[in-house]
């Protein structure tokens, strides 16, 4: 009988030695390619910004970052009216995009959920949103030239702002709607039991209790837009001044880095590697900004309740 | 808490000042200079380092006058002169009859020359190589496929040609430069021109694509036993091989500023006026000695009637002129160090008669 029992254990400890060893082993395995493929997703990251950094940080100076253009080939002037134009526009397609985008949001998770047909409505909201976010900007692009450009006849500012605002809002939408979804009913259902009206709900304790995800939603949304090219250069066409009037033509960097990289001479490549750089900065320090604001508004609020 | 709230109220508004102080300044900038008129322009990519250079020179001329030129091809500059969202279109190609007729009354301003060289990348080979048309042809329709081929060899007898296959490289984005490369041989090759043809963007029958003048020569540089079409100013700032070619006379002639101004000058007499249609123009295999066979003008393209565009208002149509006088005459000094090719008198001539022929809402212009 005691034997038996032993021989058991031993079995059963045989077993667990065996097993582990397996296990450990796949543990291991499984690391190394989870690292493996980290590894693999940053190389290419980390390439690309030693490389802008490492083109582009010499053809940084006041006058890089100020003046107009000079003549192409010639290494004068600068930049000033892409730096211009992309904060304008991507300034005034966030001042639409992202309050339209997070009320959508608002929408799609507070309210579209009560009756029936409000729900079939808000499922084709989401698979539209969807549907947009997936359209390539180049389509929202030729949209915004027949709609704005044509009727205006001019190229503007108002033209690229109403692209970049388009290719915006389904961004912002998606994922103001997914973070509001986050907060717990309970706290919901707190402010009702407190006789709170819904949008007092919806504003004092959704939005605000969400900010962080919110925020983070515009911050992508401008980070994609910042970079956009492919609509700009049908809605602004670009132009080596600064904005003069908002039915112009303005300049934006996206736009300037890709006529600068079309150019035969070293100078021009030069400046569109500083182009470049400096819109990898603009976007980085925006987002950091934003979160870091964004962060400590979290935080207060907690330490206050 | 509130050391937070300040930094965040710092950080909105550093962000909302420097979207309104450039406004603020721009506004302010054009209440103090009412007269400041910017001409805008869209097109063809071939010559916009000259137009931009005059872009800063003229304003050296007349500060008053900014020029906003944007460089979207040929194509692209065609068409938002007919949909009259730019003040002046250029392009490589003159207008099609079609376009012609659409755009009531357009004239043609040639504002430089340019041309096409054969560059090649051929290891072990320091002499120029020599081509002629047919052989070019043959080439680039996939029927010449080795270096050593009997049709070349005959062409360069002194030269220990290599027995590799030949790379053809070329556009592909549709691009002016096809344009006068084709349309040269269509003229050369029945064969081309009934298989291929000539357009902005034509069906290779063999080679690989590059996009822009650069693409096509970092791939020749990049793959030895390559050929390709790249522009004359391009070639000769990016120190590329390229061939002497046989032209209509018979002549080897070896791309340069001098040649191709021979091929223009050869053809000169023949050219219509900038009123009337230019469809049928073109420099390729140009007559004469010493003319290089494939060379190009590139055209401003206006309303006769400028005020048939809406945003030109008299202010403007006067600088549009000023500056087009200028860019004809003075501005042609610009042309050779960036390697175009300055305009003939007698191109000039037709210029200045087609610019003192533009109306404003039916009266002459004067820009005195």
């Amino acid at each position: 009988m005691n034997k038996e029992n032993k021989d058991y254990k031993s079995i059963i400890q045989d077993s667990i030695v065996k097993n582990s060893k397996k296990r450990k082993y796949i543990n291991k395995l499984i690391t190394v390619v989870l690292f493996g493929c980290v590894v693999i997703a940053i190389i290419p990251l980390v390439s690309i910004l030693v490389d802008v950094f490492e083109n582009g940080s010499a053809a940084f100076n006041l006058n890089f970052l100020f003046l107009p253009p000079g003549s192409i080939g010639s290494n004068d002037g600068g930049i000033g009216p892409a730096i211009q134009g992309t904060l304008m526009i991507v300034g005034f397609a966030t001042l639409v995009g992202a309050p339209v985008g997070v009320l959508v949001g608002v929408y799609l998770s507070e309210y579209a959920s009560f009756s029936s047909s409000n729900r079939r409505f808000a499922y084709l909201l989401r698979l539209f949103n969807d549907v947009m976010t997936g359209i390539p900007s180049v389509v929202i692009g030729i949209v915004g030239y027949i709609t704005i450009v044509l009727a205006l006849g001019s190229f503007s500012i108002v033209a690229g702002a109403f692209v970049l605002s388009i290719i915006m809002i389904p961004i912002v939408a998606r994922v103001s709607e997914e973070t509001l979804k986050l907060i717990p009913n309970s706290l919901r259902e707190a402010g009702y039991a407190l006789g709170v009206s819904k949008w007092k709900v919806v504003w004092h304790i959704v939005v605000k209790g969400s900010k962080s995800g919110i925020v983070t939603g515009i911050v992508l949304g401008i980070s994609r837009i910042a970079g956009e090219t492919a609509p700009l250069i049908m809605t602004i066409l670009g132009t080596s001044l600064f904005f003069s009037s908002f039915n112009s033509p303005v300049d934006a960097l996206p736009l300037r880095i890709w006529r600068l990289a079309s150019q035969p001479y070293p100078s021009a490549h030069q400046q569109g590697w500083g182009a470049a750089l400096l819109l990898i900065l603009i976007v980085l320090s925006l987002s950091i900004v934003l979160r870091m604001i964004s962060q400590k508004r979290g935080f207060q609020l907690k330490t206050a309740t | 808490m509130t050391c937070i709230s300040n930094l965040k109220k710092i950080g909105v508004s550093l962000l909302a000042l420097s979207i309104l102080i450039p406004l603020v300044i721009n506004s302010a900038n054009s209440a103090y200079a009412q007269q400041k008129v910017t001409i805008n322009g869209a097109g063809a990519t071939f010559p916009f380092p000259l137009i931009d250079t005059w872009r800063v020179e003229y304003q050296k001329v007349n500060p008053n006058v900014n020029i906003n030129y944007a460089s979207i091809g040929s194509g692209g500059g065609i068409k938002q002169f007919l949909e009259k969202t730019v003040d002046f279109g250029a392009t490589d190609a003159p207008l099609s009859k079609t376009d012609f007729a659409k755009a009531v009354n357009p004239v043609h301003i040639p504002e430089t020359i340019g041309s096409v060289v054969l560059s090649y990348n051929l290891p072990g080979v320091t002499t120029p190589l020599k081509l002629s048309g047919p052989v070019i042809a043959d080439i680039f329709l996939g029927k010449i496929t080795k270096w050593d081929d009997p049709k070349i060899k005959q062409l360069n007898p002194n030269v220990t040609l290599p027995s590799n296959p030949i790379t053809v490289v070329h556009r592909s984005d549709g691009s002016g430069t096809t344009f006068v490369f084709t349309n040269y041989l269509s003229k050369i090759s029945p064969e081309w021109s009934s298989k291929v043809g000539s357009s902005t963007s034509v069906q290779w029958p063999t080679g690989i694509g590059a996009p822009g003048n650069e693409g096509v020569s970092a791939s020749i540089t990049g793959s030895p036993y390559s050929i390709g079409y790249v522009e004359l100013a391009y070639a000769l700032t990016s120190k590329m091989n390229y061939a002497t070619l046989q032209n209509k006379a018979g002549n080897f002639v070896i791309p340069s500023i001098e040649s191709t101004m021979a091929a223009v000058s050869a053809s000169a007499s023949t050219l219509p006026k900038g009123t009337d249609p230019w469809t049928s123009v073109s420099l390729t295999d140009a007559p004469g000695k010493n003319s290089y066979p494939i060379a190009s003008f590139t055209y401003i393209i206006l309303y006769k009637e400028l005020s048939t565009n809406p945003s030109i208002d008299a202010q403007k149509a006067k600088s549009i002129v000023s500056f087009l006088s200028w860019a004809i005459t003075d501005g042609q000094k610009f042309s050779k160090p960036l390697g175009y090719v300055p305009l003939p008198p007698a191109v000039v001539k037709i210029d200045q008669q087609t610019l003192s022929a533009l109306t404003f809402k039916g009266s002459p212009i004067s820009t005195k």
